[in-house]
């Protein structure tokens, strides 16, 4: 592999203001902003030309990393960290409320994205099929969700009903937002004034969370309701990823426009169809009762009109 | 057939939070409006949908709310030939936990314990009319009763809990599961032997091969299979680490009083410490940590300890 000196992140495209809309990507690039490392981002939409077959993918001199933890422990040996703040107790308690997440709230997000199949049919599979190139867009939304099945499965073996697993599930993300707004409190970050490696963790799973249009939208309402956290991910989003916010306004402010102008123009073509319509029709009749003889124009010397 | 014919599935038995039952919603819940629990779904197009949040509090005479009646029984695999690294963790934080409150219990090995168990994990005790298996739901369950640990915690120590509970489990039941299943020396000489003992030939062979493929699977799914042995440890070491600065030097995690993650903790570093195995590597690292077996001790040494040589509380000398 070429030694690249500058480091170098291949993500998945980025929607709903957010710069991407998968986790993992979300994850790394939050902590970058955070620790103050210079990334530069690609928009590759591709897993299939990935070393380890799923984005993202870091590059740095010869090194080719994919987990958020491979990641984060390399920028600290290059002296990029979010954590230099932090008491050894308090990066203990940050690794705690990490695998918090990564036991009650993934399972979750897995199966309003994958499995649940309102939000699978009128949202994941679209969405992943406009990002994919032709023809990974048949194939990954499909294994995606069978990989989301499969975490499903092994963690509620005994279990066959898939509303059972999904009340389950749903219930461990209830308790897991509300343990999370606790310890947010009423600060800005986890850990005080700066933000940690927790931040970017937290930050990562709930933006999509929060951010995108689901269809059947229970556990997003409940995050809503959280709304120190709701006001977290909107702070985060406003300081470090401002130009995604302005890109995705500007967007929305370009297609409300378009839309605006579309119903506009229909008008005067509408008013004009229907007065022509109108007019035709009149003398149409006009004619024809006249033709007929239930119209007669009498001269006016004769004075009177016949029938 | 499964024990227990009226064993009521543990999704009822389980509230959302322990705290839910003994004391009214924190008047401050940060940032839920309304309170982190209650109904929040407003688009309630399908009632399985909701998140499940009409309060579970049972009925008043509910048979769950019954005082602990005298016979309860603990079960899991036979402890001397049977029963794995992490069946063991869990099953000793069961048992330690119901020492903690105070709560009489009796431990029944059996063979197919994990086949009685409602949801296929262990342990599981048999309460009365209730079957109720893992640690979580027997915290609810027991917590219905109006016994608790986590009394004298306010809520952000109740949160960073949880978060610990969640990182113990997560990261040393994950790390004794992919050891005792993916490792092939632990495979072939302590795990496959153990595993099928209870059984004759062929079934010991298909049986095992089936619980393989069935961690694997879980592995997989989690992302650990990916992992080599190494990072495995790393993990663990990390893991222990983590524990050892909350624990400092404490012998309880939270305000020098005993709660559901000390017993936990004991489970998971009792078994690694006392386990034997083809590389004691879990073991050194776990060491090396003298604050966790200083604390582990304490416990084992307070609830554990008889003044006859019983048999019956996983002292180490049982492991063969």
């Amino acid at each position: 592999m070429a030694s690249n000196p500058v480091m170098e992140l291949e993500i998945w495209k980025g929607e709903w203001g957010l710069p991407s809309v998968d986790v993992h990507c979300l994850e790394v690039m939050t902590y970058a902003k955070f620790s103050g490392t210079p990334l530069k981002t690609k928009i590759t939409n591709n897993p299939f030309k990935t070393p380890h077959g799923s984005l993202p993918v870091f590059q740095h001199e010869n090194e080719c990393l994919t987990k958020f933890g491979e990641i984060s422990a390399y920028l600290r040996k290059n002296n990029h960290t979010a954590d230099f703040e932090l008491s050894p107790k308090q990066c203990a308690e940050a690794f705690a409320y990490s695998h918090l997440i990564y036991e009650k709230l993934v399972p979750a997000l897995q199966f309003i994205w994958w499995i649940d199949s309102k939000n699978f049919i009128e949202f994941t599979r679209p969405l992943y099929a406009k990002l994919l190139p032709f023809p990974l867009n048949f194939y990954y939304p499909g294994q995606y969700e069978k990989h989301a099945k499969q975490l499903a499965m092994s963690l509620y073996p005994e279990e066959d009903d898939l509303s059972v697993i999904e009340t389950a599930v749903y219930r461990q993300a209830d308790e897991c937002l509300c343990l999370l707004a606790t310890k947010l409190g009423e600060k800005e970050f986890f850990f005080g004034q700066s933000p940690s490696s927790l931040d970017a963790v937290v930050f990562a799973h709930l933006a999509p969370l929060l951010k995108a249009p689901l269809p059947s939208a229970a556990l997003q309402n409940h995050l809503k309701a959280c709304t120190n956290l709701t006001r977290f991910v909107g702070r985060v989003l406003q300081r470090y990823f401002p130009k995604e916010i302005k890109d995705h306004e500007q967007a929305e402010r370009k297609i409300t426009k378009q839309e605006s102008e579309y119903s506009d123009s229909e008008f005067p073509n509408k008013l004009r169809n229907i007065s022509i319509a109108a007019l035709i029709s009149l003398v149409a009749m006009t004619a024809y009762a006249m033709s007929t003889g239930i119209i007669q124009v009498v001269p006016a010397d004769e004075g009177e009109e016949e029938d | 057939m499964r024990y227990g014919a009226v064993a009521v599935p543990t999704s009822d038995l389980h509230p959302i939070s322990s705290s839910r039952v003994n004391r009214p919603a924190p008047k401050k819940a940060f940032g839920a409006e309304s309170g982190c629990h209650e109904n929040l779904s407003t688009s309630s197009s399908e009632m399985r949908t909701q998140i499940g949040k009409k309060a579970h509090r049972l009925p008043r005479g509910h048979p769950a709310l019954e005082p602990w009646p005298s016979d309860v029984k603990l079960y899991q695999p036979y402890e001397v030939e049977q029963i794995l690294l992490q069946d063991q963790a869990n099953s000793l934080a069961v048992q330690v936990f119901l020492r903690m409150c105070g709560l009489e219990f009796q431990v029944e090995m059996r063979s197919n314990a994990e086949h009685m168990s409602p949801s296929g994990k262990l342990p599981f005790i048999k309460c009365g009319a209730f079957v109720v298996a893992d640690l979580d739901p027997i915290v609810s369950f027991i917590a219905n009763k109006g016994i608790n640990l986590t009394d004298h915690l306010d809520a952000a120590q109740k949160a960073d809990m949880r978060a610990y509970m969640s990182l113990a489990n997560n990261i040393l039941g994950n790390a004794e599961l992919y050891i005792s299943w993916c490792d092939e020396n632990v495979l072939n000489e302590v795990t496959c032997p153990r595993y099928g003992s209870v059984y004759s030939w062929p079934l010991n062979t298909l049986l095992t091969w089936r619980k393989q493929k069935q961690v694997t699977k879980k592995l997989t799914a989690l992302g650990w299979i990916t992992k080599t042995l190494d990072e495995v440890y790393e993990d663990v070491d990390h893991c222990c680490n983590a524990l050892s600065e909350r624990l400092g030097n404490h012998l309880y995690f939270f305000n020098d009083r005993c709660t559901e993650l000390d017993a936990v903790v004991f489970g998971h570093v009792f078994t690694l410490l006392t386990t034997p195995l083809p590389d004691n590597r879990l073991a050194s690292i776990v060491r090396s940590y003298p604050n966790l077996v200083e604390a582990c001790q304490f416990l084992e040494k307070a609830f554990f300890q008889k003044p006859t040589a019983n048999t019956t509380d996983g002292d180490s000398d049982n492991f063969n």
